[in-house]
């Protein structure tokens, strides 16, 4: 297990110690996700003509539309750890010509996506406090920092979901070899059945039954329950149970497919394909 | 066939969105701004025509990088073929594709979202759209230029995208913020979406959008020579300091 531990956080040097050489490519990657939610927040005030709806606050009990859209989508920025930040780290390296370098270190090959995962989670957490620390200077958004603990817990639980995601992307993606796909369409879809920016009510009912399968939607829902109080159509322990439950599944399923489709390409010779 | 159906599919989360904030398809508020309050058939409009924005940025911009991914820059730099072909026969190729793309889109949105498209207003719409990317990859030439001297610029051209979203009529109108607005008008995609959207949701006729499609024209000149101005720098400079094979 030590080794195991040391094998990751090797990994999670080595990414920090390739990003800070490209300082300036740093920085903006720390801007981006926040350009990346303007559009939505400037479209809810377009929509809205400022930043109440009623019909939101009918909804959701929750009045302020740019808080609310703010919130989903800053916090959804953890999906991009599971499918960029995990998922599309082998065709990276695969870039790089070190893939079956890594692939011949005395340990798993599961735990090399980990070590991905760990330093995409600090990555993204410090981009998480810097879009805070910016939206309330910009939009005044004001939350309850009283619920800041049962937050951790959400985000926390969405997290190991989405480390299982990431297993299965590696896992595609070293079949695929063009990773960037199978990202990019994993990660549109469940940015659509997620109620990132609107409550589950307003999807369809096919999509409501894809979107209770979803860990983003318990984790998103119960981090704005906590701090901005809207409604949630499930319980608290509800929405921490079936995360945990989602989570095992999750990670169980990246495991096996991880582990059968590492199997599968060292066996047919196809690793080295680009 | 991924980019023929997924910046469609991009869009649904805004017509959710929409839903979720004024109850229904319509705002009047979004009105006012847009000059059309149903905000559907506005953000499909903007998502149809942003795919020449990928198709430039991605496709073009980032054709360099791949080319020094695959160990075949050096290659291309050293033939003897002028390096504006190069550039073009890239344009002409990314053009083809992205026209299927935006067929497709078309179709879909016709098909699946109700949008009406007259055909007397597919001409002005294509007239637009050629101008629109003449503009785009006047861009992207620059884009490749740089990618020569920066090597990584996948993360500069999501930037770029990024900023292209904040500024520019896709989504939202930009007169939103005084900001926004000012920064759009040097944008082309501005003065595309404008003039796309007045003939196809508004029944505008190019009379009418003549000054538009005017000030879009300028600006392509202005994009193409300032791109391949840079992309001529840029590739003089790596010869001259050697980094064309630095990784």
């Amino acid at each position: 297990m030590k080794r195991y531990i040391r094998a990751m956080n090797a990994e999670n040097v080595k990414e920090w110690r390739i990003e800070l050489t490209y300082r300036v490519d740093f920085i903006r990657g720390m801007l981006e996700p926040l350009i990346f939610v303007f559009p939505y927040v400037l479209f809810a005030m377009a929509l809205m003509g400022g930043r109440t709806s009623s019909v939101l606050e009918g909804l959701t009990g929750v009045s302020d539309g740019v808080t609310y859209t703010i919130i989903g989508y800053i916090f959804m920025g953890f999906l991009n750890t599971a499918v960029w930040g995990m998922g599309f780290a082998l065709r990276k390296e695969q870039w790089y010509g070190t893939l079956e370098s890594i692939f011949v270190m005395p340990v798993p090959r599961w735990v090399y996506v980990m070590g991905m995962a760990l330093h995409s989670t600090v990555h993204q957490s410090i981009i998480l406090f810097f879009q805070i620390a910016v939206v309330y200077v910009l939009f005044g958004v004001i939350l309850n920092v009283q619920g800041i603990l049962p937050v951790l817990v959400f985000i926390a639980l969405m997290l190991i979901s989405l480390i299982g995601l990431g297993l299965m992307v590696s896992g595609l993606t070293l079949i695929f070899k063009e990773g960037w796909i199978v990202s990019e369409v994993l990660y549109s879809l469940i940015t659509i059945v997620t109620p990132i920016a609107y409550p589950l009510a307003v999807l369809p009912p096919l999509l409501q039954k894809l979107s209770v399968m979803m860990p983003t939607t318990y984790a998103i829902t119960g981090i704005r329950h906590f701090l901005i109080a809207e409604t949630m159509e499930f319980t608290v322990w509800d929405a921490y149970s079936r995360l945990i439950i989602i989570g095992v599944c999750w990670v169980v399923t990246g495991l096996l497919m991880f582990h059968i489709v590492d199997r599968k390409v060292r066996r047919e010779g196809t690793l080295g394909e680009y | 066939m991924f980019w023929a159906i997924f910046p469609v599919l991009w869009v649904i989360p805004f017509i959710f969105q929409g839903e979720a904030l004024v109850g229904g398809v319509t705002s009047p508020e979004f009105g006012d701004l847009a000059g059309t309050d149903q905000f559907i058939p506005f953000v499909l409009i903007g998502a149809i025509v942003s795919t020449y924005l990928f198709s430039s940025l991605y496709g073009m911009g980032g054709s360099i990088r791949m080319e020094s991914y695959w160990g075949t820059l050096e290659y291309i730099l050293g033939s003897p073929a002028r390096k504006i072909s190069i550039l073009m026969g890239k344009a002409l190729s990314e053009s083809i594709s992205s026209t299927f793309f935006v067929a497709t889109q078309m179709v879909i949105c016709v098909v699946g979202f109700g949008l009406t498209l007259t055909v007397e207003k597919i001409l002005p719409i294509l007239l637009t759209m050629l101008l629109l990317v003449a503009g785009l990859y006047g861009m992207a030439i620059a884009l490749a230029g740089v990618t020569l001297q920066i090597k990584e610029s996948r993360s500069l051209v999501h930037t770029i995208e990024y900023l292209f979203y904040l500024f520019s009529p896709i989504r939202y109108p930009v007169g939103i913020h005084p900001l926004i607005s000012l920064v759009s008008v040097v944008i082309p995609l501005t003065y595309a979406l404008i003039a796309i959207r007045g003939v196809w949701l508004l029944n505008q006729t190019m009379e009418y959008l003549w000054k538009t499609v005017g000030i879009l024209a300028v600006l392509d000149v202005v994009f193409i020579t300032f791109g391949y101005s840079i992309f001529y720098f840029m590739e003089k400079k790596v010869r001259k300091s050697g980094v064309v094979s630095q990784y």
